[in-house]
């Protein structure tokens, strides 16, 4: 049997392919649905530009409607041009919500708020976003259109119901080095596919430098698991301590709860998240 | 003959069963004797529990009779895949391919080889059928295969062996499986020098996207029609018997089998 080789090789995809598969999703479930375009939170990172330039060449650019979301704590110039950057090439429209306010009214609300406790708060900001944007599909008659990638889905490193919350994600199944060549195969500057990823949930937040790990190494660790590698072959091949695939492994695992609708005691003949297995049907 | 390579509306038998229906005039306009359409045509091949309630019996089923009036009034041949369900027991369904002709239902086979794998849960719903019939037809001994089937060399061989002359796949194979069934439809058409007719389904159902590709392929191994990758289309193709024996004396798989073989294939697969 040929063994699975870990190089960065392993990663590589024929895009053209990829691209028109990802565009045929959008339109067909953007169709199906009954909506009339998609709606999604642009930063100005790899990966909102890409998702939002791939969902405006599905679509159109009259269909797809960017927001950027910024709030004053984490506020980046450079993001927003980036947004506005991805917005004037791909041609579709970007409105800007400055979640500030919203923000600051929730810390004045809610009496167990800790300025000092910054993870909750950094989640509040993402569910925010994504309140802002399930009103301006509802308003618009549009879809939620998800720029989760597959690296951040699989070790859950997102905010749950926040940055995750959407109808579609159509790079979900793509690792974060794949959604780089997408968004270069497609024309995404050149700047913005490269740039070091940010949750911005607090000031200085780098992706990379929270996780640990690069996300070269990350999306080759993850790619062994999903093809079912033991995490000693994984380490061996790759050079790395066994304990620290382990620990991927791990974080992988214990992070299900926020990958599935929530989880029920089953108590009926057929029960919604378990064994009530409906298809997607048109509207 | 015609390939009916469709897009289906997942649960809606209405909407699948005039769609089919206007590609059987479109294929009778075109001079077709025989028009074939994917695994699962009738209801789209995702439906997952809504099975229970859109399976039919066969060939007692509503569907089936208003599939044999069209294929009596074009006087044509239709080869089709539905949900079955046993008259005997309520939980007993198959994954069919029916073949209806000019005066009527003729036959059905029920899929041997069920995935459940990855995205494909076929065992959770299905039984597995248990037969290979060929059909004599006015239009040629008839084979039926379905989609993972393909992938077995036991059942293409065993319709051969039997005398079909046309064996024909109709599959709901998504894109990433595309150069498997490629492959696997040539290597079935030259091992058993038989015309291997391939069907597919396009369009995208819970995330899976049928890549279409339906196809002819001679004895030889050749393409002789090949449909639209990714879009629905109604192909042509013409079926020349003659081929068979040109193909036989000059790759002669049957002449050169060795059923002593298959006693020790049966050994091994029994102790896997």
């Amino acid at each position: 049997m040929v063994k699975l080789r870990l190089t960065s090789d392993a990663l590589n995809l024929d895009l053209s392919s990829v691209e028109s598969r990802i565009k045929r999703f959008i339109r067909d479930y953007v169709k199906k649905s009954g909506a009339n375009g998609v709606v999604l939170g642009v930063s100005g990172g790899v990966d909102s530009s890409t998702t939002a330039a791939i969902a405006a060449l599905a679509l159109g650019g009259h269909a797809v409607l960017g927001i950027a979301l910024p709030e004053e704590e984490t506020y980046s110039v450079a993001d927003v041009q980036h947004a506005k950057l991805v917005a004037r090439k791909f041609g579709f429209e970007l409105e800007t919500v400055d979640i500030s306010p919203i923000l600051t009214s929730y810390f004045h609300s809610l009496p167990v708020y800790d300025v000092a406790d910054k993870l909750s708060k950094g989640n509040l900001k993402a569910r925010t976003r994504m309140v802002c944007l399930y009103y301006y599909a509802n308003r618009l008659s549009k879809l939620v259109c998800g720029s989760s990638d597959k690296s951040e889905t699989m070790i859950g490193y997102f905010t749950k119901w926040g940055d995750a919350a959407a109808d579609i994600a159509p790079v979900m199944d793509l690792y974060k080095t794949q959604v780089r060549q997408l968004a270069v195969h497609i024309g995404v500057p050149k700047g913005i596919a490269t740039k070091p990823s940010t949750p911005a949930l607090w000031p200085g937040h780098l992706a990379e430098e929270e996780l640990g790990i690069k996300y070269e190494t990350l999306d080759l660790i993850l790619f062994g698991l999903e093809h079912f590698m033991t995490t000693e072959d994984i380490a061996k091949q790759m050079n790395l301590p066994v304990e620290f695939v382990d620990e991927i492994k791990k974080r992988w695992l214990a992070t299900e709860h926020k990958r599935r609708p929530p989880l029920t005691a089953k108590l009926g003949y057929r029960t919604v998240g378990s064994d009530f297995r409906l298809p997607y049907t048109s509207r | 003959m015609a390939l009916a390579q469709l897009s289906c509306k997942v649960g809606d038998k209405e909407h699948n069963l005039n769609a089919m229906k206007r590609n059987i005039r479109q294929a009778k306009q075109k001079d077709a004797n025989l028009v074939v359409f994917p695994e699962l045509a009738l209801t789209g091949y995702t439906c997952r529990d809504l099975v229970y309630e859109l399976a039919e019996p066969i060939p007692e089923g509503p569907s089936i009779r208003r599939l044999e009036e069209t294929a009596k009034k074009e006087d044509i041949h239709v080869i089709f895949g539905m949900l079955e369900r046993s008259e005997k027991a309520r939980a007993a369904l198959y994954n069919t391919a029916v073949l209806l002709g000019p005066s009527g239902f003729i036959g059905k086979y029920r899929k041997t080889h069920l995935p459940t794998h990855s995205a494909f849960e076929e065992k959770r719903y299905f039984r597995r059928g248990y037969q290979a019939p060929v059909f004599e037809t006015d239009i040629g001994r008839i084979g039926l295969i379905i989609c993972y089937d393909v992938f077995f060399p036991e059942i293409t061989r065993i319709l051969r062996l039997k005398g079909s002359q046309l064996t024909i796949c109709i599959s709901a194979s998504p894109a990433v499986r595309r150069e498997f069934f490629e492959t696997l439809t040539v290597a079935r058409a030259i091992e058993n020098t038989v015309y291997l007719v391939y069907v597919n389904l396009v369009g995208v159902e819970d995330g899976l996207q049928f890549w279409g590709g339906s196809r002819i392929v001679a004895p030889n191994g050749k393409i002789v029609s090949q449909a639209k990758y990714d879009e629905e289309d109604l192909v042509i193709g013409r079926i020349d018997y003659a081929e068979l024996e040109r193909t036989e004396t000059f790759v002669p798989t049957l002449r050169d089998l060795r059923p002593e073989l298959f006693d020790l294939l049966k050994e091994q697969a029994e102790n896997l």
